[in-house]
């Protein structure tokens, strides 16, 4: 009877202490698992590629598991979101400004994972595992905007957006106060082509801006402006252009004026780690100095470049203000 | 000078054009075979991946825009595969190619590209100022000064039209595609017929998605035939299944889809939402108009088969 009991005994020590090390400690967080929700492809060196980066940033950095779906459409990102549930991640990163009703409804249903969303500011009511990652491009088109205004020699500007987001509106709406501001002459040909990766609708709107005089693009589409940059090449006259997101100056060496660069892995990198220490929700701003920098400036003057730093560098320190107008185009 | 009329525009429609023109053209061979075509859109997107990796890769324009005409051929040989000798469904197989097609695209590019934070991108074809002609003042750089491909779309045209209505190869395969059962009496070979105009329709759709990247952004992205396959498939409805006026839709096409981006310039009271439905619009109206009276090939989208009972 002796040894059976010893066996028994034994077993139920090796049982507990297997079981206790397989479970988390009381309080402790369980390992993240990072999903995250792109609306493009992640070949696009632009929006999506900088996502994916900040993405691959998280695994490398912070030591989280990883997985992704690109090219997901809204209608779709709610199932997609939920099978990464499903599969066991327990933090969905939505990289779009166009993800909030998914948000808001997934986010009460699952109250154990944590949301990430891209927005163009404070959003109220969300709910409490919900992270939001403000996106303030307006600021950095103001400079945009500033290095436009100094740079043109015909006083007329073109841009050419995509689709038209209230982020993109305000980032319009700012061009056209710097352009006040710096060149009250100059005249800004504005279009929204309706699509953020369509090089070739973008090339047919940059053309007729270009045809009406138009000597610097500011361009606010994501694979779109390459169309963008071949119209400026094929221009009658040397047109400079600037871009976002990414450095795209070996597209034309040329005529590229500057980059307003995005870093997600910033903002992706904090909120992570808050999460990783328990934190649940809350808002990042990405802005000027966070996540958001202005890229060599080329192509123009001395005198012009320290003028765009000096204004770059008063958004940051928040010593220059710039009105916030995503509802309409102001005329 | 005016919004809706300035050398500009006339220019940039001519650009615009050939992608519309040309696969509209290669539509329109396969038809008159009668088979229809329906992974138009799908070969584009093969034709535009295979030029821009082709060109990278070795530096050749030709070399890019005679991949994307292989490429366009090999697909609709499969076309023409499932389509005449299975004698599957044309609309069933040509959407499941279409679909395989944007995903065969993506993954080639993924293959051979990668995921970078630098586009490559490859020089956009130059100009090819015609002798004389693109120094005549005025019309000269509007009508002229191209690249090659522009030019060559229209003598595709003019080739296409006498190839149908001036030879009897052209009498044949429009027989085929009207009563196969009669020209296979008169000792045409149906088959044979069907398969080379689908291939060689496959080969002109190849080369208007390889002019997109080629000619006009010099970079390939997904997504970037957006739709204009499917709009060369309207146009030879509205082109009657000739060339002439496919060539005359397909400039209309091009020329409002060139005008809404420089109305947009100066309307600003209009949506440019609505400015943007507007070619699709054009289209809607024109078709409804254009097709009563229209007669597609009599025995398009029907299988032959000759053992078949009339």
């Amino acid at each position: 009877m002796r040894h059976p009991v010893r066996v028994i005994a034994l077993l139920f020590i090796l049982t507990a202490l297997t079981g206790a090390a397989a479970l988390p400690g009381q309080g402790a967080p369980a390992k993240l698992r990072v999903a995250m929700i792109l609306p493009g492809t992640i070949q696009d060196a632009d929006f999506n590629a900088v996502g994916y980066v900040a993405l691959l940033a998280l695994k490398n950095t912070l030591g989280v598991e990883i997985a992704y779906s690109e090219q997901v459409a809204v209608a779709d990102a709610e199932r997609v979101a939920r099978e990464f549930i499903a599969a066991g991640s327990n933090v969905i990163a939505f990289h779009g400004g166009q993800f909030l009703t998914i948000v808001q409804k997934l986010g009460p249903a699952f109250p154990n994972v944590n949301f990430i969303m891209e927005s163009s500011g404070r959003i109220e009511g969300l709910p409490p595992n919900v992270w939001n990652i403000g996106r303030k491009f307006y600021q950095g088109f103001y400079t945009l905007g500033v290095l436009a205004a100094l740079s043109t020699q015909t006083n007329v500007i073109g841009y050419i957006s995509g689709v038209r987001l209230p982020d993109f509106v305000a980032s319009l709406n700012a061009v056209k106060a710097a352009l006040r501001e710096f060149n009250p002459r100059a005249q800004l040909l504005y279009t929204f082509v309706g699509d953020q990766n369509d090089p070739v609708r973008a090339r047919q709107a940059a053309e007729s801006v270009i045809a009406r005089h138009a000597d610097f693009i500011i361009i606010q589409v994501n694979l779109g402006a390459f169309g963008v940059i071949e119209a400026a090449k094929a221009a009658p006259r040397k047109v400079l252009w600037t871009t976002f997101y990414t450095d795209k100056y070996t597209l034309d060496p040329s005529r590229f004026a500057a980059s307003l660069l995005l870093d997600f892995t910033k903002p992706y990198r904090e909120v992570v780690a808050r999460i990783q220490r328990g934190e649940r929700g809350g808002y990042y701003e990405m802005r000027p100095g966070a996540g958001m920098s202005l890229g060599v400036i080329r192509n123009v003057s001395n005198e012009t470049k320290l003028r765009v730093l000096q204004v770059f560098n008063d958004v940051v320190r928040n010593t220059r203000q710039i009105e916030e107008i995503t509802d309409r185009i102001l005329e | 000078m005016s919004v809706v009329f300035d050398p500009q525009l006339v220019r940039l429609t001519l650009v615009v054009m050939v992608p519309f023109l040309v696969a509209a053209l290669g539509e329109l061979l396969t038809e008159r075979a009668g088979v229809l075509n329906v992974a138009i859109e799908g070969i584009m997107v093969v034709g535009a991946v295979t030029a821009f990796l082709v060109a990278f890769s070795t530096g050749s324009h030709a070399g890019g825009l005679l991949a994307a005409m292989g490429a366009g051929a090999l697909i609709a040989a499969l076309l023409a595969y499932f389509a005449i000798t299975l004698r599957a469904s044309q609309l069933t197989v040509g959407l499941g190619l279409f679909v395989l097609c944007v995903g065969l695209g993506s993954l080639f590019y993924r293959i051979v590209i990668g995921v970078r934070l630098m586009v490559p991108q490859i020089r956009t074809l130059p100009p090819l100022p015609l002798p004389a002609l693109a120094a005549l003042p005025g019309i000269g750089p509007v009508l002229f000064a191209h690249n090659a491909v522009v030019y060559l779309a229209l003598v595709l045209t003019a080739a296409v039209s006498l190839l149908l209505f001036r030879t009897s190869w052209g009498l044949r395969l429009r027989a085929v595609g009207e009563n196969p059962r009669a020209a296979d009496v008169l000792g045409i070979d149906v088959v044979a017929m069907r398969y080379a105009a689908t291939i060689a329709g496959g080969a002109l759709i190849g080369l208007a998605g390889g002019y997109l990247p080629l000619g006009i952004t010099g970079t390939y992205s997904d997504g970037m035939v957006g739709g204009r396959g499917w709009i060369a498939l309207m146009l030879v409805i509205f082109g009657r299944w000739t060339p002439a006026l496919v060539l005359a839709g397909a400039l209309l096409f091009a020329y409002i889809e060139a005008l809404q981006f420089k109305v947009a310039l100066v309307a600003k009271a209009v949506p440019p939402q609505f400015l943007l439905m507007l070619p699709y619009v054009f289209a809607i109206l024109v078709l409804i108009r254009v097709y009563q009276g229209a007669a597609a090939p009599e025995a398009i989208m029907r299988p032959y088969d000759r053992e078949e009972r009339a």
